[in-house]
């Protein structure tokens, strides 16, 4: 199967998850009965009055990623730019996540009008736990060593590759594709540490429950995160052995390649699918209530991007919405990360 | 092992922070040795300004209830390496003592709370 068909299943599948998102998100205010919008206990008659119409944008902002996906899709495969495929997936789940996001905040700010105003109240007492949360309190040595021998292997294969004839092979062309990818393990060890460092308060009644919700949350994501660096580490030791075999057994490789990571990303959707609901029954048992606001985020936070360097956290809930928090180190070092694929990217693509 | 800041108290955050790790070292909840978590988390967990915890440790590390090491974070000191005398411990009994006198209690159910609160306190520790 030539490549160009193997992307566009890839893409199909990619719409297939899209479109099982839309599903799940499509229930998701109702979830804990009529008298609730998400975590704001309504008043009675909400859906049939005001709410139905805040339930009804609610929805029609799912679909705003599937119209801005319509004019970058043609500009990537009617030219046949197909080595943009990937970061248009990568563009495409951010897009979605953060639409997400910011659509079921502002869906509750809305609601907030209409809501119970006991329920608005925030809470007395807010309990936090005492026990060191440091990414090597997530970390499996054992998984780390065998994420890196990938690395490893990887890079001594392609110096005696290159060292075999270098004035044969382009030093970038050997060399880029592993650094790329050990750039992006650096990236997704930075997300480790945000979900890591992600912020844990408690109300006193349920504390059990909410901490059992939010600690399962983080070890699925972290798994995640896990999960793509042992992909990544796949890849990086896939390349070598591209490089060293003819041009005919590396086109048959990599079709074997892409046909196994097709097989991967279905059973994968699977197992999601399945750990999501289990996590949605655990944060179900924990009734949401509305915890006290020390530091006025409301009044410090007005713009998405804010520097606020007493606060503590990366993001902060303001006035618009989330707010990220420029004095924040792991805000600064996104910000590097970032401004570092810029540099790596232009690097690269100056050997070419 | 959770501990709670009420916005009903009248201490402010960081004499309740203080306070309640105090308690889980009495109560033996906290041992010698454990780690505490960094200022940074704690801060972000309850959504206040850095300060307010610094704060907190800053008292318990004054008090030599938590040794506080660059690099390594704060863990909780060695309950005999206090060094405090008899009469500043005092003081705050005496305080609370006057208090309840005042209060018109009566000497034996003073008493009786005395032992009550010290047998919550030390529960962990037997």
């Amino acid at each position: 199967m030539p490549q160009s068909q193997f992307v566009l299943l890839f893409y199909l599948f990619w719409w297939g998850a899209r479109i099982r998102g839309c599903f799940r998100r499509w229930p998701q205010p109702l979830l804990r009965g009529p008298e609730w919008f998400f975590n704001v206990r309504v008043q009675p008659g909400f859906y049939e009055g005001p709410g139905k119409k805040i339930l009804q944008r609610y929805r029609m902002r799912m679909f705003i990623p599937f119209v801005l996906d319509i004019p970058i899709v043609m500009s990537i495969f009617i030219p046949g730019y197909l080595q943009y495929f990937i970061w248009l997936l990568l563009a495409q789940a951010s897009v979605i996540h953060l639409n997400h996001v910011f659509s079921v905040d502002i869906a509750e700010r809305q609601a907030r009008h209409l809501a119970i105003p006991e329920a608005e109240q925030p809470v007395a007492a807010i309990g936090f736990s005492l026990q060191p949360r440091r990414l090597r309190d997530y970390t499996n040595p054992k998984l780390e060593w065998a994420l890196a021998l990938p690395f490893v292997v990887s890079f001594l294969w392609l110096l005696r590759y290159y060292f075999a004839a270098p004035e044969h092979h382009n030093l970038r062309h050997v060399f880029g594709v592993p650094v790329y990818y050990i750039y992006m393990e650096l990236g997704l060890l930075l997300v480790k540490h945000v979900i890591v460092a992600w912020r844990t308060p408690v109300p006193q009644t349920q504390a059990a429950e909410h901490m059992l919700a939010r600690e399962e949350t983080r070890k699925y994501y972290l798994l995640m995160c896990d999960l793509n660096r042992a992909a990544v580490a796949a890849a990086t030791l896939f390349w070598p052995i591209i490089l060293s075999v003819s041009p005919a057994t590396s086109l048959h490789l990599r079709n074997i390649w892409i046909a196994i990571w097709l097989a991967i990303t279905v059973v994968n959707g699977v197992w999601v699918e399945i750990k999501r609901k289990q996590l949605l029954t655990m944060a179900l048992r924990a009734l949401p209530v509305k915890l006290p606001d020390f530091l006025q985020q409301t009044e410090i936070a007005r713009w998405p991007l804010c520097y606020q360097p007493s606060a503590p956290m990366l993001v902060l809930k303001g006035a618009r919405g989330y707010s990220l928090n420029l004095a924040n180190t792991l805000a600064q070092f996104g910000a590097a990360y970032l401004a570092g694929w810029v540099v790596l990217f232009t690097f690269l693509r100056m050997g070419h | 092992m959770l501990l709670t800041i009420n916005t009903d108290d009248p201490r402010p955050i960081y004499q309740q922070v203080a306070d309640g790790i105090k308690e889980l070292i009495a109560g033996g909840k906290l041992e010698e040795g454990a780690a505490l978590p960094p200022v940074r988390q704690l801060a972000a967990d309850l959504g206040v300004n850095l300060n307010t915890i610094a704060t907190a440790y800053r008292e318990l590390q004054k008090e030599g209830l938590i040794t506080v090491k660059h690099g390594s974070g704060s863990v909780v000191a060695s309950l005999t390496s206090t060094e405090r005398n008899q009469d500043e411990l005092l003081r705050p009994l005496r305080t609370a003592l006057t208090q309840m006198v005042l209060a018109g209690l009566p000497e034996s159910k003073i008493l009786r709370l005395v032992i009550s609160e010290l047998h919550l306190v030390g529960k962990g520790n037997k």
